[in-house]
């Protein structure tokens, strides 16, 4: 007897479009988390609200057996989980930015020793790794844009979706690290154990990731 | 007194539990007529690589002897079996069925189910390179699992060389090749379409998403065949089937299915493969394959066929499900006061004996009998020896 499917999702950003493509489907997800941890929906499916940097552990360790969950949360995690799709949605770029005011977007030329301040420590310490570029990283848990701008940082690492919250600071973006968007990612064991759930739960949620 | 991370002790009870899993384990083994090696804990780090693919060399204790000369704990027992079998038993017959259960050693960050010291247990089948060799290896597997009462455990198999033959109508640069059989083990179905379109073989996205997204049997089968053009990828086909028919008679079939994504250390597997897992935990228990191009690295040109299964992991999967069979501490048989010739007497006839150090009265031993679940109490007082039955 297999168990019903057990989904996480994201709270945060990814919330809302993520609810709505789950009840597109037919899912009993709501609009509102709220303070809810998970919903369970009348054919049995439990939905996990999660932290979004919680959802490949609780999918790796197959707490849940699938689940919705930034590109950009998987690279700095490193969990080892399957991504099955691309969702396209929630889009937003990893980038390097620093202060208009030190020209470095225009070409300028950068310390030799970089302070990088940035939530994403992984991505962004493979990122100047692969450019042999050294740096000294500074890894804050939020309003990352104000390290330049009191000096603690040179440059900074972040998610840009609209570029406003870098203009209002007066920060221009230096590079593009990487694209991220909302992934539909699998626990490996339970892409097995339940195959036929989640390969029609996916079909659902984009009809092009289960070619016929 | 902090452990070294990812290490752990055993506690009577846990001991217990785990010493019961492997004598089930060292059973079946017995019955499939396979005899259990053992070798050091270390070895020198040049012949432990001969045999390691990337991804597990990199995980390796590595330390000095006083000479100088670089030795490893060893990180898995294939390759030290492989060492064993090439230079200590050239001449013995073949095929040799050889089991073990011992403690392995990676440098992982640990988390349940991966520490960086655990028990290795399997079994490895040398010297035969047919469809026989690998419908015993995948049925010792099965009926390894059954006997631990995890015989509702699925297994998923596949063949090394099918994905190669798919691949194969493509025309890869050999980095592009193993980046593709990655991501595919992975079932990294993101990344695999990105890395297609980016190497200008988008047209073969649909494909190959496709039969890597597929799980079953004759109809993935099917499918494969109708795509793979190489000789090997089509023998491979035809092994998986004779397998499955086999699987088939001893009444496995239903817990059988096909994974062409199933390629686990995507380097090391040279035929079929076939991995083992149960719906409460969401790690494999258990997985092996044929890597015939290991003995040959020892200079022992000879095929082989293995298995094994992280005794760790199963004791997790057990306890999910809350299994009874394993866990009983050993019971105490008698409880024995005044008298080591009494005692010596019962332990004679197989009891199980505790002595009691302390000459207490009748009614303490009763009370401590009770407590402990004893059902007998022996007092020898003054040449006096009296035999109380204890109940609760």
């Amino acid at each position: 007897m297999v168990s019903p499917l057990v989904v996480a999702i994201p709270k945060g950003a990814l919330y809302a479009e993520s609810a709505a493509r789950l009840r597109a489907v037919g899912l009993d997800v709501p609009e509102d988390p709220g303070r809810k941890l998970a919903v369970s929906c009348p054919d049995g499916t439990q939905i996990l609200l999660l932290r979004p940097t919680d959802v490949p552990a609780y999918v790796e360790f197959g707490a849940a057996d699938c689940g919705i969950v930034g590109a950009d949360v998987l690279w700095e995690t490193e969990r080892h989980v399957c991504e099955l799709a691309n969702l396209e949605f929630g889009a937003c770029r990893l980038v390097v930015a620093a202060r208009r005011s030190d020209r470095y977007h225009e070409g300028a030329q950068m310390p030799t020793f970089l302070r990088v301040a940035t939530k994403f420590e992984r991505t962004t310490e493979a990122f100047f790794a692969e450019r042999d570029v050294p740096v000294q990283l500074i890894k804050l848990h939020g309003s990352v844009e104000l390290a330049p701008l009191v000096g603690l940082a040179d440059l900074i690492v972040d998610l840009v979706a609209s570029g406003n919250t870098l203009r209002e600071h007066d920060l221009a973006i230096v590079s593009e690290i990487a694209q991220s968007t909302a992934r539909f990612v699998v626990n490996p064991i339970r892409f097995r154990v339940k195959y036929h759930a989640i390969t029609a739960l996916l079909a659902r949620l984009d009809p092009t990731a289960v070619p016929a | 007194m902090r452990l070294p991370a990812g290490t752990r002790d055993w506690l009577p009870p846990e001991l217990q539990r785990k010493r019961a899993v492997e004598a089930v384990l060292r059973g079946v083994f017995q019955r499939w007529a396979y005899a259990e090696v053992q070798t050091p804990s270390f070895e020198r780090f040049d012949a432990l690589e001969l045999g390691l693919g990337d991804g597990v060399a990199q995980k390796t204790f590595l330390f000095n002897d006083r000479g100088g000369t670089q030795l490893a704990l060893r990180p898995e027992m294939t390759t030290p079996v492989a060492r064993l079998v090439s230079t200590r038993m050239r001449g013995a017959p073949l095929p040799i069925r050889l089991s073990y259960v011992q403690s392995a050693y990676r440098y992982e960050e640990p988390q349940e189910g991966r520490m960086r010291e655990f028990t290795q247990a399997g079994l490895e089948l040398i010297g035969s390179s047919g469809a026989d060799a690998d419908a015993e290896s995948l049925f010792t597997a099965l009926e390894a699992l059954d006997a631990l009462g995890l015989s509702d455990a699925r297994f998923d198999l596949n063949h090394a060389a099918i994905i190669d033959g798919v691949l194969n109508n493509v025309a890869w640069e050999p980095a592009q090749l193993a980046t593709c059989k990655r991501l595919i083990a992975g079932r990294n179905i993101v990344a695999l379409r990105e890395f297609l379109s980016a190497t200008g073989h988008a047209e073969a996205a649909g494909d190959l998403v496709g039969l890597v997204m597929l799980r079953g049997r004759e109809d993935v089968l099917q499918r494969a065949s109708e795509r793979c053009s190489t000789a090997e990828g089509r023998e491979g086909i035809g092994r998986l089937r004779e397998i499955l028919a086999r699987a088939d008679r001893l009444g496995f079939g239903e817990r059988l299915a096909v994974d062409l994504s199933l390629l686990r250390d995507v380097s090391y597997y040279t035929g079929f493969i076939f991995e083992g897992f149960a719906s409460e935990v969401g790690f494999a228990l258990c997985g092996g394959g044929r890597y015939d191009s290991l003995l040959p690295r020892f200079g022992f040109e000879a095929g082989a066929v293995g298995w094994s299964v992280n005794v760790e992991r199963l004791l997790i999967a057990l306890e999910r499900r809350h299994s009874s069979q394993f866990g009983d501490a050993p019971a105490v048989d008698v409880l024995v006061s005044g008298s080591d010739v009494l005692a010596a007497r019962e332990r004679a006839a197989g009891k199980i004996v505790r002595i009691d150090f302390e000459s207490r009265s009748e009614s303490e031993l009763l009370s401590a009998a009770r407590a402990a679940r004893i059902p007998r109490v022996l007092i020898a007082r003054g040449g006096d020896v009296s035999e109380l039955e204890v109940t609760w």
